[in-house]
């Protein structure tokens, strides 16, 4: 035996040294340092001279002084660790490798500087407005003042500020806007495909001035005016110097523009890049950046460096908020109030009591209206009012979203603005709080639908009604709700059973709208957009419109092939009218169409950002009432409005 | 030396076969699953898209890419091409990254993690298998019920317990990542130390769990091995025990190394489990993902490599036996 002690010992000894190992290229990042320099200064000061005539006289005179001030110079340093009073910590936004910088793109997984949606991310690239999900108003970023539309509705016209600056140096115009839409019409990117039906032209009048134009119809009207006001708070403006080197490094091709990970790209925000590999992203300041400018944010933002670890999944995150490393919780936390509850952690949300967040968007269960039976409303309703709702926001939310008490079922998400959107007494006797077991088993029996050969299960024609409900396998709060549903189904004797296939294969199935949905989706889970200057209008579309069926990559919404003229004709007359009166009943009139149509229902209110905040270290996170005007939302101090938080957090202990 | 250049010769065939069947197999299976990886890329792209014929063109912009519109067998040739050039192509779950670059960036994570813990883990258990086998009595019994227990841990359960026991309760380890959540990688002693610190949960979560199944196997192979012959011989003949002891521990190991040259040709598909419950960067992760969303080329890269690495483990094991007994070549040779 003691003839192997050596090499076992070796062994061990290698294995130890092997874990030193990991460290992938070690990189040493320069970072301006400060130093304290002497310098001459003039300054005055008052002597007391004595002068011939015996009278003393005070005068004031200069005297050269050597006084010590501190400039930064650009030396090299390694910095080892983050300070921790600098540092801003995320979870939740950045999930498996950063892979490129690319703002043209939106497949370089780098959440949390390249994310154009709704309440677009602005730490890196700027869009000239800045969408806020509370009061629904688009605020002015790189633009100067609020944008104007032309009597006609065809035209947005606004201006650039004088101050907005590239982090080269150079100012930001008119141009670079106009010439970030051309490259998206030329190249085909996801912008460009996604807006061109509605965007004619976006020009630059002179350096400043911006003109945005609409597509308009026979009629000359604009095709879609709301898509075109959401384009200005969704989408970035790249520099067009920057964008002509790309364009010459991808040869015209535009996978390659697309496919390029622009780790030399010009940005106008606030952070860039200072170190990314598998474990982290982190982001540090560009002390130059405009917005301090007085005709902004008038100052820098607090925290120098903005980091977000990569965790594998919730549990992990959720370990670490809890530990104080992580300030900023975009990820679902479950039974969040526990932290401060039971352990009593710094963490807050931004309300203090459930539902925790603002609700911005509807998980929603959508019918297959082709499966049997599912096409007779009497069905579709009864399974509907059936399903235990509190359970289901109970165990799969954590009582993270409002009650179906609490905000009545309808298009709306449960923000104030939306809410205000239509006429809650008008379509009062359609709404549902659910569990409503002896009502569903009236409604079938009523329609004539019962177990007439007395297995328990009811028939519709003779044949008995069986279906299957599905979510992505692995979606746990989804399929906490699917189960809910289920059990509903055995109630009022409609046998529902749930299947979970991978999201791989899900997906490719629910969103191929050009044929009906195969067995096995007869009641199926997706989710419906959430908070943005398009909405509630892009959501209703979404969940109703008939464009959508035919399409073999329907990425959109109405997944279960709903169609009906009516609903049509509200969502294409909704953009042109401006009168609130009228659209506030044209939004009733649809909700009156959904809540009596059932083609899908709501099963819970999801809130767009999850926003839960630690505050070892910094504090003044956005919450109800903070006293913020216009109020700054949960948005997880990164999106839209937002990001006005980054300006606001000071530190616990400075 | 004939019979054995006729052994190498057969053992090398077989590789070759071996190797070329699991190429098919890698390049097939993954593409035999049911969904679209192309769907999911433009899931990516579109959302907040609003407009119907935009995505139509992102979907057909990206199949052409990645070529998973054309024939089969069109695509497979293609396939055999690059991978000649040693080009794998892009990675259709990190695209536009390559699927080189996805596995370059994880891999030292993996074998840094995976290599010394199956090193550890095979000695500590080897050795305390045949101890076991060799002192019996108290030291024997309380070992094997041990053994048996910790080696049917389930591997998360493992990690969990470590978990909440020395990094949330205790606090002694931190409890995930790589290195310290505020640090960046640098040649100072705080972040090696970190990195020893970071390593240790997962590390000792892979370990404890491989000890016991090897303690168990050593163990009876060393029983019948005690029991063998020779060492009655040898005992008779008057050999130092420890003279015994070494004999018994080389001939019971013959089948340990073959399971110890399979672990290490499997390392680099990584410990998944240990990854996700400590966030621990390394090519399982990438790799699940990679299945999860159907990166036809990320799982065949990976694939191929782990098939070349177990064949060549297998294949120099073999050749070793060869030549280190000889009754194996004399029976296969025939």
């Amino acid at each position: 035996m003691k003839r192997w002690m050596p090499v076992l010992a070796l062994l061990v000894v290698s294995a130890l040294v092997l874990t030193a190992c990991p460290a992938p290229t070690p990189q040493i990042i320069e970072v301006p340092k400060e130093v304290v320099v002497e310098k001459k200064v003039i300054e005055t000061v008052e002597v007391v001279k004595e002068v011939p005539v015996e009278k003393i006289v005070k005068e004031t005179v200069e005297v050269v002084k050597v006084v010590k001030e501190t400039v930064v110079v650009e030396k090299p340093a390694t910095v080892a660790a983050l300070p921790r009073n600098e540092t801003l910590y995320f979870n939740g936004q950045q999930w498996g490798p950063v892979v490129g910088w690319n703002p043209y793109s939106s497949g370089n997984n780098n959440a949390m500087a390249v994310a154009q949606n709704d309440s677009s991310r602005v730490i890196m690239f700027e869009t000239p407005y800045l969408y806020n999900m509370l009061d629904g108003q688009q605020y002015p970023l790189l633009a100067d003042g609020p944008y104007t539309w032309n009597d006609a509705r065809t035209e947005i016209t606004f201006k650039i500020k004088a101050a907005a600056k590239w982090s080269d140096g150079t100012p930001l115009t008119a141009e670079d806007v106009a010439y970030t839409w051309a490259t998206h019409v030329k190249y085909n990117t996801p912008t460009g495909a996604g807006n061109k039906d509605y965007i004619d032209t976006i020009e630059a009048v002179d350096a400043q001035t911006v003109v945005v134009k609409a597509k308009l119809d026979a009629d000359g009207k604009a095709l879609n005016p709301l898509l075109v006001a959401a384009y200005v708070s969704q989408y970035y403006v790249i520099q067009k110097a920057w964008t002509e080197t790309l364009e010459e490094r991808a040869g015209g091709d535009a996978t390659a523009l697309m496919a390029d990970t622009a780790e030399d790209v010009v940005y106008s925000g606030p952070y860039h890049k200072f170190f990314t590999d598998d474990t982290k992203v982190i982001y540090i300041r560009d002390d130059n950046y405009w917005g301090q400018d007085a005709s902004m944010w008038g100052k820098l933002p607090a925290p120098k460096y903005l980091a977000h670890t990569i965790f594998k999944d919730n549990a992990a995150g959720s370990v670490a908020l809890a530990q104080g490393e992580v300030d900023v919780s975009q990820q679902f936390n479950s039974n969040i109030q526990i932290l401060w509850l039971n352990y009593g952690l710094p963490v807050s949300t931004y309300l203090p009591e459930a539902p925790y967040g603002i609700g911005a968007s509807l998980p929603t269960a959508f019918y297959n209206l082709k499966s049997y039976g599912l096409d007779q409303l009497a069905v579709r309703k009864a399974i509907a009012i059936a399903v235990d709702y509190p359970t289901i926001i109970a165990n799969a939310m954590t009582n993270q979203s409002a009650t179906f008490d609490q905000v009545p079922r309808s298009l709306m998400n449960p923000t104030p603005g939306e809410q205000a959107m239509y006429d809650h007494d008008a379509v009062k006797d359609l709404q549902w709080a659910g569990n409503d077991i002896e009502g569903a088993k009236k409604l079938l029996d009523d329609a004539g639908i019962t177990d007439t050969d007395g297995d328990g299960w009811r028939e519709y024609n003779g044949q008995k009604l069986s279906y299957i409900a599905t979510c992505p396998n692995g979606w746990s709060d989804w399929q906490a709700a699917i189960e809910v549903v289920a059990a509903a189904g055995a109630e009022i004797g409609i046998e529902i059973s749930s299947n979970y296939p991978e999201w791989s294969v899900y997906q490719t199935i629910v969103t191929k709208s050009d044929a009906p949905l195969p067995e096995g989706y007869d009641i199926f889970m997706m989710w419906s957009a959430g908070a943005g200057p398009t909405m509630p209008w892009g959501r209703i579309r979404n969940l109703l419109s008939s464009e959508w069926v035919g399409m073999a990559s329907n990425w959109s919404g109405n997944w279960g092939q709903y169609s009906s003229p009516d609903v049509d004709a509200l969502i294409q007359a909704i953009p042109g009218e401006t009168d609130p009166a009228k659209l506030k009943g044209m939004y009733t009139e649809l909700v009156k169409m959904y809540l009596t149509d059932i083609p899908s229902f709501t099963l819970m209110y999801r809130p767009q950002s999850f926003h839960a905040v630690n505050e070892t270290v910094w504090t003044n996170f956005p919450h109800q009432d903070d006293g913020t005007d216009p109020p700054v939302p949960p948005m997880d101090c990164t999106d839209g409005w937002g990001v006005a938080c980054l300006y606001n957090v000071t530190l616990v202990n400075p | 030396m004939k019979g054995y250049r006729k052994y190498f010769l057969n053992k090398l065939l077989w590789f070759l076969v071996t190797f070329v069947f699991a190429f098919i197999l890698n390049f097939t299976l993954p593409r035999l699953m049911p969904g679209d990886p192309v769907a999911a890329i433009v899931s990516r792209l579109a959302q907040g898209l609003s407009d119907a014929t935009g995505v139509q063109a992102i979907y057909q912009q990206y199949a052409d890419l990645f070529g998973t519109n054309k024939p089969i067998l069109e695509q497979f040739f293609i396939y055999m091409k690059n991978v000649a050039r040693g080009d794998f192509g892009f990675s259709f779950s990190q695209y536009p990254r390559t699927v080189a670059d996805a596995l370059k960036s994880s891999i030292f994570w993996t074998i840094c993690l995976q290599f010394p813990a199956i090193i550890v883990g095979w000695l500590i258990g080897n050795t305390l298998g045949a101890l076991a086998a060799y002192l019996k009595g108290g030291f024997d019994k309380v070992l094997m019920p041990v053994s048996i227990f910790i080696s049917n841990f389930p591997a998360f359960g493992m990690a969990v317990i470590l978990m909440v026991i020395f990094g949330v309760t205790l606090e002694w380890f931190p409890t995930s990542g790589g290195y310290g959540f505020d640090l960046i990688p640098n040649f100072s002693w705080g972040f090696i130390w970190s990195v020893i610190v970071h390593y240790q949960l997962p590390f000792w979560s892979i370990v404890l769990i491989s000890i016991g199944g090897q303690a168990i196997g050593m163990r009876s192979m060393s029983i019948y091995e005690l029991n063998a012959d020779y060492v009655r011989y040898a005992r008779f003949m008057g050999i130092k025990d420890r003279k015994i002891v070494g004999y018994v521990f080389r001939n019971a190991m013959l089948p340990q190394v073959t399971g110890l040259a399979l672990s290490i040709g499997t390392m680099v598909s990584g410990a998944l489990v240990a990854e996700i419950i400590f966030s621990y960067p390394g090519l399982g992760f990438t790799l699940y993902n990679g299945v999860m969303g159907q990166d036809y080329p990320l799982i065949s890269a990976s694939a191929l490599i782990i098939t070349v690495m177990v064949l060549s483990a297998n294949f120099i094991i073999e050749i070793l036996y060869g030549i280190i007994d000889p009754r194996i070549k004399a029976a296969q040779a025939d």
